[in-house]
C-alpha cells in the first residue's frame, strides 16, 4: 500500500462536521500561515499514522542526497517542527550547524520542544529561525547543504524561493527538495486523489481535519511535475537539477547543484 | 533541562548563538544585522528595521520588521556590526 505525507493544514479546535466541505481560503502566504499554525499540535502524529511511518524513510534518502556530512553548515527550509533538522543534526555532528527556518511559530514551538525533551551532543548545533522562503535571513553563500521536505508546495512563490535556495548556498552546495510528486501519469495522479478521498479524509476526519483536504488535493493539482521542477531550477541558477520519484510514483525528490 | 537553561541564558543576555553568528542577516537587505540588547531585537541598520526575538528564535519573516525610531531607544547608536555571539 502505498503511504500518503499528510502536509496539510486544519484547525485543531474542533469544528462541527457538517462544514466538512467547507472551502477553507489557502490562496495567500499569511492563509496557509494560519492554516501550519493551526495544524501543529497534530502534525506529527498525522504524518506517522497516514504515511505509516513511511515519510521516516523518504526523510532520510532525502538527507542523503544533499551530501551533508560532519562540520558542515546546513539549512532546512521549512523545517516545520523539525524532523529533517533533527535527521541533518545527526549527519553533520556537534561541529556542524543546523539551522530550522519555518514562518510557523506554532511549529517551531514543537520544534523547540522537542530539541529540549531529549538530549543528544548533536543538537546543541540546531538553531530555528522564523523566516520566509522567499526572503531568506541568510547572507549569500553560507550554506553546504539544504533540505526542504514538504514545503516548496506550499509556497506561493515557487520561483523566488529557488532563487534564494541558489543564493545562500555555498558553490557547489546541493539542495534536496522533498514533495508530493504531481505525476503525468493519469493513472498514478487518480490513485493519489483517490488515497486522499478514501483515507486521508476519513483518518483526519477523527482529528477534525477533513474540511481541509481540498487543500492537499489542490496543492498537488497546482504543484510542479518533476520536469517542470528541474526546468525552473536551471532557471534559477542552478547548474544540474535532476528530480527522482519513488512509492509507486507518489513521491518525488528534485536534486539541485549550484 | 541543561537546553532549557541554556535558552534562558542567550535570552537574558539577548544575543545569538554561535550556530547563528555570523550566518543570519536582514530577509530584506540581506546586510549583517545588529544586536540590541534593550529591546531584545536584532537591527537592520542598512534599512533601519528591528526584527523582535520570542522565545530565543530570531522572528525573521519581513513583516514581523518595525521601523527603527529616530531618537527611541531601538539601540541604533553607532556602527552597525555582525550578531554577537554570546558563547
Amino acid at each position: 500500500m502505498a503511504s500518503l505525507q499528510f502536509g496539510l493544514s486544519s484547525s485543531f479546535a474542533s469544528l462541527p462536521t457538517a462544514s466538512r466541505f467547507r472551502r477553507v481560503s489557502v490562496r495567500c502566504s499569511g492563509d496557509r500561515q494560519v492554516l501550519f499554525n493551526r495544524i501543529a499540535p497534530v502534525y506529527d502524529n498525522l504524518n506517522d499514522l497516514l504515511s505509516l511511518g513511511q515519510h521516516r524513510v523518504w526523510k532520510r534518502m532525502a538527507i542523503s542526497w544533499t551530501g551533508a556530512k560532519e562540520k558542515d553548515t546546513v539549512l532546512d527550509i521549512c523545517c516545520g517542527s523539525g524532523d529533517l533538522t533533527f535527521l541533518l543534526s545527526e549527519k553533520v555532528g556537534p561541529t556542524g550547524k543546523v539551522i530550522g527556518v519555518d514562518f510557523s511559530k506554532e511549529q517551531l514551538n514543537v520544534a523547540s520542544s522537542r530539541q529540549n525533551s531529549r538530549w543528544r551532543a548533536c543538537y546543541e548545533s540546531i538553531e530555528f529561525v522564523e523566516g520566509d522562503a522567499t526572503d531568506l535571513p541568510f547572507s549569500n553563500c553560507q550554506f553546504d547543504a539544504i533540505t526542504m521536505g514538504y514545503g516548496l508546495r506550499n509556497v506561493v512563490d515557487k520561483k523566488k524561493a529557488m532563487q534564494e535556495m541558489f543564493r545562500v548556498l555555498k558553490p557547489g552546495g546541493k539542495a534536496s527538495i522533498l514533495d508530493f510528486n504531481k505525476s503525468t501519469k493519469p493513472f498514478v495522479a487518480s490513485f493519489q486523489e483517490w488515497m486522499i478521498d478514501n483515507v486521508v479524509v476519513p483518518v483526519a476526519t477523527g482529528y477534525g481535519l477533513a474540511e481541509e483536504y481540498e487543500y492537499l488535493k489542490n496543492s498537488i493539482r497546482e504543484f510542479l511535475t518533476g520536469k517542470e521542477l528541474e526546468e525552473l531550477a536551471i532557471q534559477a541558477g542552478f547548474s544540474m537539477a535532476s528530480h527522482y520519484e519513488f512509492s509507486g510514483g507518489l513521491m518525488g525528490n528534485l536534486v539541485v547543484t549550484r | 533541562m541543561v537546553r532549557l537553561g541554556k535558552t534562558l541564558l542567550k535570552e537574558a543576555a539577548n544575543g545569538i548563538g554561535k550556530t547563528l553568528s555570523g550566518v543570519l542577516a536582514c530577509p530584506l537587505s540581506k546586510q549583517p544585522l545588529r544586536c540590541c540588547k534593550e529591546t531584545n531585537s536584532l537591527i537592520s541598520d542598512s534599512i533601519g528595521v528591528s526584527y523582535p526575538m520570542k522565545d530565543g528564535i530570531p522572528c525573521l519573516v519581513p513583516r514581523d520588521g518595525k521601523i527603527v525610531g529616530g531618537d527611541d531607544n531601538d539601540g541604533h547608536n553607532g556602527d552597525p556590526a555582525t550578531i554577537q555571539s554570546t558563547d
